[in-house]
């Protein structure tokens, strides 16, 4: 038999499988136990692949005598689920590969945290909390596998060429911009709200984005070309999308530009001719109703450019927003001499598991600048929501809280119409119709 | 808005309608019955180069849109960059608050760490044109400033020829196709420069940290573009820098790292070190990876700092050092780069350090306290007195045009 490494030889989505047989478990829960052996905390080292699998290794006798089930996540975590009768050698085998890494710099202190090194259930007991930690598991790899991170080898680029079209070069940026400039963008222009969102789910709209929708552009101008894949070309064509969407804020029967919206800037386009014409021939009422979205690599490409610019839009009566954070850079730039009015969060199911520390930081930020600073973006589901009002988040964006809105126009139209037939029984006993 | 004398793009302006001349002229109206005129100089030609660009003063001359719509007055911006508000009767609260505006935009250039009120403001100068003796010496810069512009205007016409060429056009997806393409093909070896990152000890003694190999943006825009800006578009460069990345490891990859006796260090982007071109060099260097240091810009790291955790952990395990560049003095205040957990950091020397009572040189402690004094590079050191101030907050490694001078007297000494 040929070697193979155990990456290969791993079933593709072994969360996925864990979860179905967590489901299954549900039944037979009586006299399980599971262990969860926390072995991607380790250091890089000692994560490679002859590690973990010399550590499933320990495993095999009580696999083979069907005694327990083993799952090898993604990263590197080992879940084991055994019978009752098991327990006493599942814990000498735990302890073996406990030893096994008694060195590493990491893990000691990850105990010293008090983040002990494997964590242990009973099925019966502990199901509901086994269940919750599962479907976490699945949900994050879920999303890893669309976004893993592409190693640019030749596989994932053919791979991503078939998928997405053709990778952007100078040559097709230049066709791009030219399009862009010509085409009529106005019906390729998507609105996202930033509401407040309550406990029972009721949002109510703060303001709106508005935002070209890259997706769009491709499939109506050129359904070839993979947009995003240089990230640098494509931050140049971003600053010819800048100058379409200001003249399209300017010309106001192609955008509804009632109430307050938000739209994404260069700081380069702030400090051009084309935003300075915009400027003059918005109301100046108008400017306090809109906020500028920034990127954080743009800002940080020439902070002398942007400490100008914000001074510019802010005395103007302009908003500025920092936007894509995620937590580590949230952590890491200081919002607050940024200047920024708001700050945008992306939205990541980790954020749940990123511990008590990174938490309390969320909450402080949120104590010192007001709940109306920062807004959890690309919210897609409702953990997103309640995470963010467990931690103290008011405003909220994203496809789920457009579900909500549209939900809640639903609710309001149900009501209406239900306020009507009331109304139209209330006649009809006025009128004496005898059949309703 | 009237058309601003400084900033057409021409850069020809007529002696005779020029802002300087009307200035005089309004001037000499003033002098019949200055009663309630008051002027303002507001000295922007003092700003560092990369503020006094003419978008900037266009938007700074914007600032005072509401007091010359609302009241008669008058704002001269003259061509050497500076700007002259001449008024009657305004509140001087009012124009107060347009300049501490104006004054905010420039809230980084040192220029205006005087302004508020101080005794000695740099930023403006105030006049009041009723009492004869601030007039006169208003009238008198005035007189200077128009005689200084006719000077130059002879001179420009004079060099028109020459001056031509020398900005060029900017970079654009047209000629960044022809400009990638022959940088995939041309002889770079010769471009490849060495600058010294130097640890000064105690007892002045100097020991090598690396040398950090790079290309001479300057030799090669001559080589392959002459008449085009390089740096118009910052995005445009950025993508250059990937394909000569792909050079650089190239050439480094033919070096014997078994011979190397002092470590390198080569600037990445974050998607060459995730390449296969960088497994390649990786194999060229084999088991002397603590020889070599990867420089990685903060622009890249910020536009995607999930890659950048990633290559800097498997750079780290496979034993590089990993070294964050492109921190200025400005940055420190926005970010704390410790917690880029990175080898080194590499921080510009910049004049904000000079001054003494700023929060820069404060931040900057508090960075070396954090990421600890042997991980701190003070870079683009060009005077010793930049060295010596350096030296004095707790730094000990230096690189920069004064570095490279010392370590060819370091090398001579050693010769001997």
């Amino acid at each position: 038999m040929t070697k193979e490494t155990y990456s290969q030889k791993r079933p593709p989505n072994q969360e996925g499988l864990l979860l179905e047989y967590v489901h299954q478990l549900e039944k037979h829960r009586k006299d399980r136990r599971a262990v969860h052996l926390h072995l991607s905390t380790l250091s890089p080292n000692n994560r490679r692949e002859q590690h973990i699998q010399t550590a499933v290794s320990n495993f095999e006798p009580l696999i083979k005598d069907e005694r327990g089930q083993m799952f090898v996540l993604k990263n590197s975590d080992l879940f084991f689920v055994f019978e009752e009768t098991a327990k006493l050698q599942t814990e000498a085998v735990v302890q073996d590969i406990r030893f096994l890494f008694d060195d590493d710099p990491l893990f000691a202190a990850q105990e010293k945290a008090d983040q002990p090194f494997a964590t242990w259930y009973d099925a019966d007991k502990d199901y509901d909390s086994i269940l919750h930690l599962v479907q976490g598991l699945a949900q994050t790899e879920e999303k890893g596998q669309t976004q893993d991170r592409s190693r640019m080898d030749a596989r994932s680029k053919l791979k991503a060429k078939q998928e997405q079209g053709e990778p952007l070069t100078p040559e097709v940026l230049e066709q791009v911009i030219t399009a862009l400039v010509r085409a009529d963008l106005s019906n390729l222009v998507r609105r996202q709200f930033i509401c407040q969102v309550d406990t029972n789910m009721v949002p109510e709209q703060k303001f709106s984005e508005l935002f070209i929708s890259i997706k769009d552009v491709r499939e109506t101008i050129l359904p070839k070309v993979n947009l995003v894949a240089n990230r640098w070309l494509f931050q140049h064509l971003t600053e010819t999308l800048d100058k379409r969407m200001l003249s399209m804020l300017n010309k106001t029967d192609s955008i509804s530009m009632s109430g307050d919206i938000s739209f994404n800037l260069n700081v380069a386009t702030l400090l051009s001719k084309e935003f300075l014409s915009f400027d003059d021939n918005i109301a100046a009422s108008r400017r306090g109703s809109m906020t500028i979205e920034l990127q954080k690599e743009d800002i940080f490409n020439d902070l002398s450019a942007y400490v100008f610019a914000r001074e510019f839009v802010k005395e103007k009566g302009f908003r500025v927003c920092l936007d894509g954070l995620n937590l580590e850079t949230l952590l890491m730039i200081d919002t607050e001499s940024l200047g920024v009015d708001m700050v945008k969060l992306i939205w990541d199911p980790e954020l749940v598991d990123s511990g008590e520390d990174a938490h309390g930081h969320l909450r402080s930020i949120i104590r010192q600048r007001g709940d109306q600073h920062l807004i959890l973006c690309r919210c897609d589901d409702r953990q997103a929501v309640d995470f963010g009002h467990a931690i103290g988040f008011q405003l909220f964006q994203g496809r789920f809280v457009e579900n909500l809105i549209v939900e809640d126009g639903r609710r309001r139209e149900l009501l209406k119409l239900q306020r009507r037939i009331e109304r139209g029984s209330e006649e009809s006993v006025t009128q004496s119709r005898p059949d309703d | 808005m009237a058309e601003l004398g400084a900033l057409s793009t021409s850069g020809v302006v007529d002696a005779t309608t020029s802002e300087e001349s009307l200035l005089l002229e309004r001037l000499n109206r003033v002098e019949k019955n200055p009663s309630g005129f008051y002027a303002v100089h507001l000295h922007l030609s003092e700003l560092r180069q990369p503020n006094r660009q003419p978008h900037y003063l266009n938007i700074a001359a914007r600032i005072f849109d509401s007091i010359i719509n609302n009241y008669d007055a008058t704002l001269f911006p003259l061509n050497n960059a500076d700007l002259i508000l001449v008024c009657q009767n305004v509140p001087v609260d009012d124009v107060d608050s347009v300049i501490d505006r104006v004054c905010s935009l420039f809230n980084e250039d040192p220029l205006t760490v005087s302004h508020g009120g101080s005794f000695e403001d740099q930023f403006s100068t105030w006049y009041d044109l009723s009492t004869s003796e601030d007039f006169a010496v208003l009238f008198k810069l005035a007189t200077g400033l128009a005689m200084d512009l006719e000077k130059k205007l002879k001179e420009e016409e004079l060099n028109r020829e020459g001056s031509q060429e020398s900005k060029g056009n900017p970079l654009s997806p047209i000629n960044l196709a022809m400009i990638n393409q022959k940088l995939q093909e041309m002889q770079v070896n010769d471009m490849v420069h060495q600058q010294t990152c130097l640890h000064l000890g105690t007892r002045g003694d100097g020991r090598v940290m690396f040398h950090e190999n790079f290309i001479s943006m300057s030799e090669l825009k001559k080589k392959v573009a002459p008449d085009v800006n390089l740096f118009a578009s910052p995005w445009l460069f950025q993508y250059l820098t990937e394909t000569l990345d792909r050079r650089m490891l190239g050439i480094m990859a033919e070096r014997d790292f078994d011979l190397l006796k002092e470590p390198i260090s080569v600037n990445l982007n974050i998607s060459t070190v995730l390449s296969r071109v960088f497994q390649n060099f990786h194999k060229a260097v084999g088991d002397n990876t603590q020889k070599v240091v990867v420089e990685m810009q903060i622009i890249d790291i910020f536009s995607d700092i999930n890659s950048y955790g990633y290559a800097r952990d498997s750079l780290q395990e496979m034993g590089y050092q990993v070294l964050v560049d492109g921190l200025s003095p400005t940055s420190l205040q926005f970010f704390d780069p410790a917690q880029l957990r990175s080898d080194l950091i590499k921080i510009s020397w910049g004049s904000e350090f000079e001054s003494d009572d700023n929060n820069r040189v404060a931040e900057l402690r508090e960075v070396i306290a954090r990421i600890g004094k042997d991980g701190v590079i003070l870079a683009r050191v060009d005077t010793e007195t930049a060295i010596k101030w350096g030296v004095g907050i707790g730094v000990s490694r230096f690189q920069g045009y004064v570095i490279d001078k010392l370590v060819k007297v370091i090398r001579g000494v050693k010769q001997h």
